[in-house]
């Protein structure tokens, strides 16, 4: 028995995943944020958004990008 | 597109033996009261972390904890006080909904009263400042000497909570409270109206505190055989005073998942094929569980194929797939495996523990479904929907048993690197 064709697996090419950009997520560009994650320095830092958006949200995170990023199913952090 | 994939004679029963009822069951336990929201370094995440090792246990695991401190975590230890007179009546602002304490904010235990102000307005000595839509709080410090404390503005998610977060800047100089938007620009038109004052006290304090990973094993690979890590984190934000935050779908959700497709794999994967689990702590601190763990691999020179679950709430149109390191082989698993269990995937942000292992150069991938009430009271067991669990469960079932059976051949659809 081998797999037949259904509506699930990816829509689109799978190594996409590899390359996630220029979404508007709450945590900024993931593989530029994947390559620059410092070494832990066992103190609470930014990992959300921008230094604007935080700024400007005076949260951690841009709210609209976080409400966007939320409900559209996608992942958060912090 | 279909794909090429390794047959999948023997998947369907395991898949059939993916127990909904038993994820809604650990979700509804790791959010309830005993466990506290499950904010790194409490009791209640001790707790949390107890009775995982005793699950996994129980799953006949070998089960370890690994502790590393945690500094300066955020804890707001009593329930603001924040009351404002508008030039005719006073006005008492709810925690959680009109105010929160920012997570810049400095300690300030007693109220402070003070008159309103705009930053950069009139002199800052003993008032409370408005800080106005566009301007940074660095900029505001600079108009905030000798300030009672600051004023910012602040938008509130769909339930009309200001959710918490732990991870953010180091504490400032000042008192900052965020006010929900309508307030703040009710307190901003009192104070350019020269009138109104408020009387405030923000109650937070930085922490240094004990974490732990909680580790499960069940076989070592041997030979060429895969090894499978299945990773969710179990901390929370944790419960503010007089204000639960379960913490149901982030992430009891995916903790709940990841344990029952370590249950069923555990008996179903080929010999010479590794399996473990890492439900990681301080993810909401800055992913600090994940790095020591990554770490730990990379100097033992140890290489798993890691799946972690962020999120597992509410799925709606298809889960967030974001992947690092060599991880083509794992995508194509992880793609006939969407297929196969009828699960549609999508590139997308999954900003978790998967980053870590990534930039260990392991091969990772975060899988990320939606979720109501995102760090906030309205984070509630209720509200996670069995069938999204039901439906992720599957789909790592699926895809650590694809993987792990001939990941050369899983490989050559989509052009392994490994």
């Amino acid at each position: 028995m081998s797999d037949t064709q259904t509506p699930g697996g990816f829509i689109g090419d799978p190594t996409a995943a590899l390359a996630v950009a220029g979404t508007s997520g709450c945590c900024g560009n993931p593989p530029q944020a994947t390559l620059t994650l410092s070494e832990p320095t066992e103190v609470a830092g930014p990992c959300c958004g921008t230094a604007t958006d935080a700024a400007a949200e005076g949260s951690c995170c841009g709210s609209t990008a976080k409400a966007d990023a939320v409900a559209s199913g996608q992942g958060c952090c912090g | 597109m279909t794909t090429p994939g390794v047959p999948v004679d023997g998947l369907d029963p395991l898949l059939a033996a993916v127990d909904g009822r038993r994820m809604a069951a650990t979700v509804a336990t790791l959010a309830g009261v005993p466990f506290a929201g499950r904010r790194v370094g409490t009791p209640g995440g001790a707790a949390a972390r107890a009775w995982l090792g005793q699950q996994l246990a129980d799953l006949d695991a070998t089960v370890d904890f690994a502790a590393f401190p945690v500094t300066a975590v955020p804890e707001v230890y009593a329930t603001p006080t924040v009351a404002w007179h508008d030039g005719v009546s006073v006005r008492h602002l709810e925690f959680g909904h009109d105010v929160a304490v920012h997570l810049e904010s400095a300690e300030q235990a007693l109220l402070l009263r003070g008159d309103l102000a705009v930053a950069g307005h009139g002199a800052p000595q003993g008032r409370w400042l408005l800080v106005p839509a566009g301007m940074s709080l660095f900029d505001a410090y600079g108009h905030a000497e000798r300030a009672a404390g600051l004023l910012i503005g602040r938008g509130v998610d769909a339930d009309g909570w200001q959710y918490t977060v732990l991870a953010g800047p180091n504490t400032g100089p000042l008192p900052v409270l965020t006010l929900d938007t309508a307030t703040h620009a009710a307190l901003q038109q009192a104070a350019e109206s020269g009138r109104g004052w408020l009387a405030g006290n923000a109650p937070i304090r930085r922490l240094d505190v004990r974490a732990a990973n909680v580790h499960g094993r069940w076989h070592a690979s041997t030979g060429d055989g895969v090894e499978l890590l299945l990773t969710a984190h179990y901390d929370g934000v944790g419960d503010h005073p007089g204000l639960r935050q379960p913490a149901a779908a982030d992430n009891g959700s995916g903790v709940a998942v990841v344990l029952e497709a370590a249950r069923i794999l555990a008996s179903a994967l080929p010999t010479g094929v590794g399996l473990s689990v890492a439900l990681l702590d301080g993810e909401e601190t800055g992913a600090l569980g994940s790095a020591q763990h990554a770490a730990h691999l990379r100097r033992d020179g140890a290489a798993p194929l890691v799946i972690n679950v962020d999120g597992a709430g509410l799925l709606r149109q298809a889960a967030a797939v974001e992947a690092g390191g060599p991880a083509h082989a794992l995508l194509a698993a992880l793609d006939q495996a969407g297929r196969h269990t009828g699960l549609p995937l999508v590139a997308g942000p999954v900003a978790s523990d998967n980053r870590r292992y990534a930039a260990a150069g392991l091969a990772a991938v975060g899988i990320g479904a939606g979720m109501a009430g995102y760090h906030s009271p309205a984070d509630t067991p209720d509200r996670v929907d069995t069938a999204t669990m039901t439906a992720l469960a599957r789909l790592v079932v699926a895809t650590g048993w694809l993987a792990a059976r001939t990941p050369a051949t899983v490989s050559s659809s989509i052009g392994d690197r490994r």
